[in-house]
């Protein structure tokens, strides 16, 4: 296990190296070096540490916190297919931003701001639909409340693009698909705060994770209620998407696969899972950012897409060897 | 009005005061060409000086690069930008909108021109923080053409071959208007688009366009550039001609639907050059021209 661990952290450090260097502008590893030190040419230095930096930092953070968010979600719900985007987060961040766009408030910090709105809105309807339903006990309320507000997002985006000017569609269809091609240190900084305050508490809760794991019955005799800890575990976990929601829109695939990955490697106890999800997940996006902005340079991929074309096949492998 | 001025400052906290002292306070701001010009996004002007290096990332913006005289000096432009024929030997940058912001910088620009759009605020952003000028037009009138073009002569130090390029696409445009004048107007629609419909309204250059050539747009009550509209609203108006691409316009006269339209039946449906009409560039008058050709054939040798 320490040697898979030390692998993936290589496999980090070598992918975010590769993501500085290379571009539609080529800076070689001498150029690199003298950028790093002092007495590079102002244009490389403005390209790596300007543009390319803050850009494989966020990729970094998205990738970690959305690797975190999902395993979080797999476990409180006991359900392999949980993830941050089918419960709600997605949707109602998407209507925040597409609401912002259609009515001409397209300013990027802005936009960032509405989406985490309508992301921590979609939030606590689905809690506020699962409190209601009476079912408390049912971890499969949350799982539906998420999917029924995913479908009224949904309708509701519909609506919202086809009133909308064609600028703000094709922005809001963008924005839809996730980027990172804006990405400053202050948007770096934002997430970072947050995944420095949810990640260290999602790791202490991972004892939670493991006694939920032994199903509701046995969780409550070790003294953990099941259907409280599950509720704060889901709000955690989304609001660690909703801020990644904020920064880059919305990036999919990512908390569905990587928690599976992750498990793979290091078995099932929860902190080494969320741990090995935050790594696992910070090479997949940063290398998926790579992707994006070389394969078709200078025009870019929607990384979301890039995601999800790489992480599929790495799924269906991964199923079959399951079998 | 300096005394005036001077004096508002004594006014005290009673409400009629105030107003008084807000009224002569505002007559008081300086008029709005003293003031430091913005450009379309609304950020100031870059100040004027011979630009050794230009990426201009917008077809109607190259085109008034090369116009000016600026041409051997741009390096770097968009996958659109075509015309003249010398702007296909600059290297290609991709897109307009949400451009590659290292791709610019890695040009060694001293100026970039942007599409002025809510999109490119981050891109203008990183230029200016890599201490390059930048302006953000937005041209979808023939003013703001006109407007655009004086801007971009300040900028690169050509006021008054600037000028000279609005003269000539005014004259060649006025020309234009003479020739189809006293002339009966015929009534034409535009579609820009098949799904959703989509037509040109009267915030458009185009429909500026097919007035001057002598036509009416049918949807000039609508004031933004490409409004959504419907296809029994088109019915309803009945135009004379349906103006249209080369891809869209072929497929119309076999389209079952289509055929309920009097001008589709019976062949009315006219061809324009989009490379050269879609554009609010300096062609503009030759854009008119081959308007005025496809609705009075004659009227123009």
């Amino acid at each position: 296990m320490t040697l898979r661990v030390t692998l993936l952290v290589l496999a980090l450090v070598v992918v975010s190296l590769a993501a500085l260097a290379l571009g539609p502008v080529s800076v070689d590893a001498r150029e690199l070096w003298r950028v790093v030190t002092g007495g590079a040419d102002p244009v490389s230095r403005a390209i790596v540490l300007d543009v390319r930096a803050p850009r494989v930092a966020l990729a970094l953070l998205v990738g970690a916190a959305l690797g975190m968010s999902g395993g979080v979600l797999q476990g409180a719900l006991r359900n392999p297919l949980a993830e941050p985007w089918l419960l709600g987060v997605s949707g109602g961040a998407a209507v925040g931003a597409v609401l912002a766009m259609s009515a001409g408030l397209g300013d990027p910090s802005f936009l960032s701001l509405a989406a985490f709105a309508g992301a921590l809105a979609a939030v606590f309807v689905v809690l506020g639909i699962a409190r209601a339903s009476g079912l408390r006990a049912d971890p499969r309320v949350l799982l539906m409340a998420g999917v029924v507000v995913g479908a009224f997002a949904n309708a509701a985006i519909m609506v919202l693009l086809a009133t909308a000017p064609a600028e703000a569609a094709r922005g809001a269809l963008w924005w839809m698909m996730g980027s990172l091609g804006s990405a400053q240190w202050r948007d770096v900084a934002r997430l970072g705060v947050v995944l420095a305050i949810v990640g260290p508490a999602l790791l202490h809760w991972a004892r939670d994770l493991d006694a939920l794991a032994l199903g509701h019955d046995a969780a409550a005799a070790l003294g953990v209620a099941p259907e409280a800890t599950s509720r704060r575990l889901y709000l955690a976990a989304s609001l660690l998407a909703a801020a990644t929601v904020a920064a880059a829109g919305l990036v999919g695939f990512v908390g569905l696969l990587v928690p599976h990955i992750a498990r793979s490697l290091v078995g099932s106890r929860h902190r080494a899972v969320l741990a090995v999800s935050a790594l696992v997940g910070s090479t997949l996006v940063v290398g998926a950012d790579l992707a994006a902005r070389t394969t078709r340079a200078p025009a870019e991929l929607p990384l979301g897409a890039v995601t999800a074309m790489v992480g599929v096949p790495f799924f269906l492998s991964l199923l079959r060897r399951m079998r | 009005m300096s005394v005036f001025c001077f004096s508002s400052r004594g006014s005290t906290g009673k409400s009629w005061l105030t107003v008084i002292a807000a009224v002569v306070l505002a007559a008081c701001t300086p008029a709005p060409d003293d003031r430091p010009a913005l450009d379309d996004a609304g950020d100031p002007l870059p100040p004027p000086a011979v630009r050794s290096r230009i990426v201009s990332l917008n077809p109607a913006t190259t085109e008034i690069l090369f116009a000016l005289g600026a041409g051997d000096r741009v390096v770097g432009r968009t996958t659109w930008d075509t015309w003249p024929e010398e702007a296909r030997r600059v290297p290609d940058m991709g897109n307009a909108i949400r451009p590659s912001v290292e791709t610019v910088i890695g040009a060694r620009p001293d100026l970039v021109v942007l599409y002025a759009s809510g999109e490119n605020t981050d891109a203008a952003r990183a230029f200016r923080a890599a201490n390059i000028d930048v302006i953000s037009l937005r041209i979808d009138s023939i003013a703001e053409f006109e407007r655009a073009t004086m801007l971009l002569g300040e900028t690169v130090a050509e006021p008054g071959r600037a000028r000279t390029v609005v003269d000539s696409v005014r004259g060649t445009l006025e020309r234009v208007r003479a020739a189809t004048a006293g002339r009966e107007r015929p009534t034409v629609f535009m579609l820009s688009w098949e799904t959703p419909l989509m037509t040109i309204g009267s915030g458009s250059f185009l429909s500026e366009l097919v007035e001057i050539a002598g036509g009416r747009n049918v949807f000039a009550d609508l004031p933004e550039p490409s409004p959504q509209v419907t296809f029994e609203e088109v019915l309803r108006r009945d135009p004379r001609f349906i103006l249209g691409g080369p891809t869209t316009a072929s497929k119309l006269g076999t389209n079952e639907r289509w055929r309920l339209l009097p001008a589709v039946r019976e062949g009315r449906v006219l061809v324009m050059d989009t490379l050269l009409v879609g554009r609010p560039g300096v062609r503009l008058g030759e854009a008119a021209v081959s308007l005025a050709r496809l609705f009075h054939p004659g009227s123009i040798p």
